[in-house]
């Protein structure tokens, strides 16, 4: 022990020492531990990991864009393996980075990969967007720029999904209307018609708000841009005690107080459910649950684009692609070309047919194979058409840390305990330009 | 820890078999109590010092520092992460909350466990297929359980609104409602310890000598009396042994609120451990995490000692 | 309740049908009923299709019972290796810390040392420290072990779990109500340390170390948020963690496989539990009434 050596290094010695002794303590069949896979290259070919969060059926799918992937060349080999939801993928991609074991490619959803590109931690594109050709002008307009920085690509467009506006068609029809109002307040106006109760106890509401700190947060974006208001600017100039925005606060908490709107009972999976079993004759949700509405519901399903007031407004959420800039460049370019290859136009239609997620790909959606897929599923094609005038989302949800939050348990407030929108709104502010300050301050030291 | 290494790193070579002329050296080492205490007790408080110790301390002193468990710089900002916990709102009702829902927990999980336990030591035909069903739920994954309870609560879908529904009551809001979260899921929490509650307490019961009932039946005291006078103080080890468990399971009990309510709606469920759990690895503020995290190890650090002092006693008592 | 406990008449008195026996069943019947009504709902919801599960007013039983929900549940991901997974760390875990608890306490109890007691409130210490203040610096710790990394091993999932507080007080306890005069009698005989525990402690104590063993193995088998977070590949996940493989918070959840996948967990613990009821409960009672 005459050698310098780490205090990391000593007590993984003791520990590893220690483990003996405790299992030579144990009993005499001292238990031995399997000794951990060692990553092996096989010839020429290039192994990369590849962290997501989909399991079940969108996990199915996701298995079969590597497979195929696989199969296509033979130059790179890519390992997924499923981290848990966009929370808990974060929350290993941050442990991972401690240690030093970072994956190659990893899914982050849009209010995760901000926080490390910050850090460094992602890989500029662009070079690599150049080397491989890849076509920029065919993704999607709005879901292409919300992962550039200052002209550089650090996020790709995947997983991705706006919310939807989901209507009984049936409920509306009882009212003589066959789509729902183009505005807010116009819909304000027949909401209460749609209401049914049973004595004093409502059955079914007109609408069904979203709970859950991110999920209402995302969901209430499009509502505020609506209301002409916005969360803040790009710069993270707060804006939303502002009076649009508090306005619309205002529209979320009197739907409540006038009776014909709710909140919904399963904070984790949005309205859906209070959907498609006819508790609510409408309801703002995300794209993704359009497979389980309309396998579930028992009435006609109809899909709208997002209300407008003063204009319209509708956000994109969802998850896209990064490469860690950790690994060495040959994974790099190898984890580039699996991304490449998951949002070519093939493989978006693949998948967001089998998801439904979002098509990335302009061309994709242009595709004799999506055109046909639409006019079978009709309320698919409202989403699609709703995208190019999505907008790209607020720096205050996504890239202050924990903004989604933040905005969440302000419009909480508002919606359960139906405090004052100023107040909760102002109180929001607040906190949001306190937490704002780590991150100019990196972005100017970026 | 340099110290201590050293005498694991000891124990272990000379328990080695192939070290055998280090043992004969030290034949008189090995021998004495003192070694032998030390290879019996190193593996534990070695890993202790690994795996809980040292964390604390990295905590203790990340709490001093502003780090987002990313950036390679950790900034120290002194005490402001204990003067931010000191004024904070949500903060002060996160400690109310875990007040709450420990009280909560653990009376509950005592007086419904006693009761049963009264009842189920009565002469009753199948008591012990009612004993084994309350006792399941102290066996299952808190995670897994728990979303089968989310749908019990469920105000439309869900069983107990249905039940509610019999007896003519709508029924709140559970989840979704501040003033409803917190008794939902104290209602979990105490299913899930009230089997072990009720066990250990009726084997308390069985184990007070009936003589001591009939002397007091003598001595002309009532039903009640003979309760508060016999059996009572004889439960007394096992209501100090019931309190340091569930009172500690309370403090850390984190599955249930991640799975049902996520601590909100609007904080109304953020306990302290969620709250440990939420600022750090939701809200990537780890200094001020790790400031909560002390806060929550020093209150069942102080909670622990009481218990101890208090139950050291009680065991010369008997 | 409390009138019908002390008024407790001895065994078989009163055969005929009296008001506090008929309200004595009445409350046991409650009881089972509403703390069993979770373990039902489960069970009735794991044959259910979505629509069922999802309608209103809720049905008690599916109209036709969906057994194929266990089977998609089983194939949605290799719950068989999360199985063998489980059984791996629930066994090896539970050992190690059992070593460790008897060990420790052994020496507490019947070892001469100086500040000992001090050390014992170093042990319960450990007990203070929430699992969610440990994971980062143990991810790191474990990340390099002799330049060797331990994530996504089962030494990695398990040995962060190995140290024992609370099974060492409460086995601590039980040494110290054995009878000092039995175990100074063997010593004199020339017993050594560790024939006295192996012939003597753990034997006399049986019901309590069973007690432990059995607390330790269900808490590691139901452990979630380490093994989620140090593994990285679907071969080293145990059930708890494989459970999430089935729900989808982006879009089509089947709650009805999400409860049968929920009954596979649960399952073997409430089986053991069956079989071996009477030794458990026995075990759990004496652990907390000695001493």
């Amino acid at each position: 022990m005459t050698k310098k050596i780490s205090r990391r290094g000593l007590l993984s010695g003791v520990a590893a020492a220690s483990a003996a002794a405790a299992a030579a303590t144990v009993s005499k069949r001292s238990t031995a531990f399997a000794a951990p896979a060692v990553v092996q290259s096989t010839g020429s070919t290039v192994d990369i990991t590849y962290w997501g969060s989909w399991s079940g059926d969108l996990g199915k799918a996701e298995q079969e864009v590597v497979k195929r992937f696989n199969e296509s060349q033979s130059d790179v080999k890519v390992d997924y393996q499923f981290q848990g939801n966009y929370e808990e993928t974060a929350q290993k991609l941050t442990a991972a980075l401690a240690a030093k074991q970072t994956p190659d490619v990893s899914a982050l959803s849009d209010v995760w990969w901000f926080k490390f590109y910050l850090n460094n931690i992602l890989a500029p594109l662009n070079d690599f967007i150049t080397a491989q050709e890849l076509d920029s002008s065919d993704y999607v307009d709005s879901l292409w720029n919300e992962g550039v920085r200052n002209g550089t690509q650090f996020w790709i467009p995947f997983a991705r999904s706006t919310p939807l506006f989901y209507y009984n068609k049936d409920a509306f029809k009882e009212i003589g209307l066959d789509a729902p109002p183009a505005t807010w307040s116009e819909f304000a106006k027949i909401a209460p018609q749609l209401v049914q109760k049973d004595g004093d106890t409502v059955t079914r509401s007109a609408f069904t708000h979203a709970t859950g700190a991110s999920y209402v947060a995302w969901i209430f974006q499009g509502v505020d841009w609506a209301f002409g208001g916005s969360y803040s600017d790009p710069d993270f100039t707060i804006r939303i005690n502002e009076p649009k925005s508090v306005a619309a606060g205002e529209f979320y908490r009197k739907a409540i107080q006038d009776g014909w709107a709710n909140i919904t009972q399963d904070p984790d999976n949005g309205p859906d459910s209070d959907f498609y079993n006819g508790l609510t004759a409408s309801t703002m949700a995300s794209t993704g649950g359009l497979v389980t509405i309309m396998a579930n519901a028992k009435f006609d399903v109809g899909t709208a684009f997002l209300l407008e007031e003063e204009t319209f407004g509708c956000s994109t959420g969802g998850a896209g692609l990064a490469v860690l800039a950790s690994s060495p460049p040959e994974k790099q370019e190898a984890a580039f070309k699996y991304i490449a290859f998951a949002t070519s136009p093939e493989i978006t239609t693949y998948w967001s047919q089998n998801t439904g997620y979002m098509p990335v790909r302009k061309s994709a959606i242009a595709s004799p194979e999506m055109q046909d897929f639409f006019a079978k599923n009709p309320n698919y094609k409202t989403a699609v058409d709703q995208l190019p005038k999505t907008r790209q989302q607020d720096s205050a949800r996504v890239w202050i840390p924990n903004g989604d939050q933040i905005i969440g348990k302000g419009l909480e407030q508002i919606l359960v305990n139906g405090q004052d929108p100023q107040a909760a709104f102002d109180e929001v502010a607040k906190t949001l330009t306190e937490e704002a300050k780590p991150v100019v301050e990196a972005l100017a030291a970026l | 820890m340099q110290g201590r290494a050293s005498l694991a790193t000891h124990a272990t070579v000379d328990a080695a078999p192939h070290a055998l002329p280090a043992i004969t050296r030290r034949r008189a080492f090995w021998r004495t109590e003192w070694f032998l205490f030390v290879l019996f007790v190193a593996p534990n408080l070695f890993f202790f010092s690994v795996f809980s110790f040292w964390p604390i301390i990295y905590s203790a002193w990340l709490s001093f520092h502003r780090w987002d468990l990313i950036a390679p710089v950790k900034q120290y900002v002194g005490i402001e992460n204990y003067r931010y916990l000191l004024y904070d709102d949500v903060f002060h009702k996160v400690l109310l909350n875990t007040l709450t829902y420990t009280i909560g927990a653990v009376g509950g999980t005592l007086l419904l466990g006693l009761l049963l336990a009264l009842l189920l030591n009565q002469p009753l035909r199948w008591r012990d297929g009612a004993r084994a069903v309350i006792f399941a739920p102290s066996l299952l994954s808190g995670a897994a359980i728990s979303v089968v309870w989310i749908y019990m609560f469920d105000p439309r879908f869900g069983v107990i609104a249905r039940l509610l529904s019999f007896a003519h009551l709508s029924s709140p809001t559970w989840l979704t409602d501040p003033d409803w979260a917190m008794p939902a899921v104290l209602i979990v929490s105490i299913w899930k310890d009230l089997g072990f509650a009720t066990v250990i307490f009726l084997a308390g019961l069985q184990a007070i000598p009936r003589d001591l009932y009939e002397a007091a039946k003598i001595d002309g005291a009532g039903a009640w009396w003979r309760f508060r006078s016999v059996t009572i103080p004889m439960l007394s080890p096992i209501v100090f042994f019931l309190g340091v468990t569930t009172i500690l399971n309370t403090f850390q009990s984190f599955d249930i609120i991640q799975v049902m309510t996520k601590g909100g709606p609007v904080d109304a469920t953020n306990t302290l451990i969620y709250y440990v759990y939420q600022e750090g690895f939701v809200a990537f503020n780890a200094g001020r995490s790790s400031a909560a995290s002390l806060v929550l190890f020093a209150i069942m650090l102080g909670v622990t000692l009481l218990q101890v002092r208090y139950g050291e006693r009680k065991v010369h008592y008997g | 309740m409390v009138e019908v406990s002390v008024l407790a008449a001895p065994r078989g008195a009163g055969r005929g049908i009296s008001w506090p026996r008929v309200a004595g069943y009445a409350a046991m019947a409650l009881a089972v009923i509403v703390v069993g009504m979770p373990l039902f709902w489960m069970l009735s919801g794991s044959l259910k299709t979505t629509q069922e599960v999802f309608s209103f007013p809720p049905a008690w039983l599916p109209a036709s019972p969906r057994w194929s929900n266990y089977a998609d549940a089983w194939q949605a991901a290799p719950f068989g290796r999360f199985y063998v997974n489980s059984l791996i760390i629930m066994i090896a875990g539970t050992a190690i810390k059992m070593a460790n608890a008897i060990c420790t306490a052994y020496a507490l109890v019947f070892l001469r040392f100086p500040g000992k007691n001090l050390i014992f409130l170093v042990i319960l210490a450990g007990l203070m420290v929430p699992e969610q203040v440990t994971i980062l610096p143990n991810y790191v710790t474990l990340s390099d072990v002799f330049g060797q990394s331990w994530i996504n091993t089962y030494q990695g999932i398990i040995l962060p779990g190995a140290a024992i507080a609370f099974g060492t007080f409460l086995l601590r306890q039980t040494f110290r109500g054995l009878p000092r005069e039995v175990i100074e009698a063997a010593k004199l005989d020339g017993c050594n340390h560790l024939r006295l525990l192996w012939d003597m402690v753990i034997p006399m104590s049986r019901a309590s170390v069973v007690t432990v063993t059995l607390l330790v193995a269900v808490s590691k088998w139901n452990e979630y948020l380490w093994p989620l977070v140090i593994t990285t590949t679907e071969q080293m996940r145990p059930l708890t963690v494989g459970l999430t493989y089935l729900v989808n918070r982006e879009s089509n959840t089947q709650w009805g496989q999400v409860m049968a996948a929920t009954v596979f967990v649960i399952v073997p613990l409430l089986i053991v539990f069956a079989f071996a009821q009477k030794l458990v409960i026995e075990g759990v009672t004496a652990g907390a009434t000695k001493g």
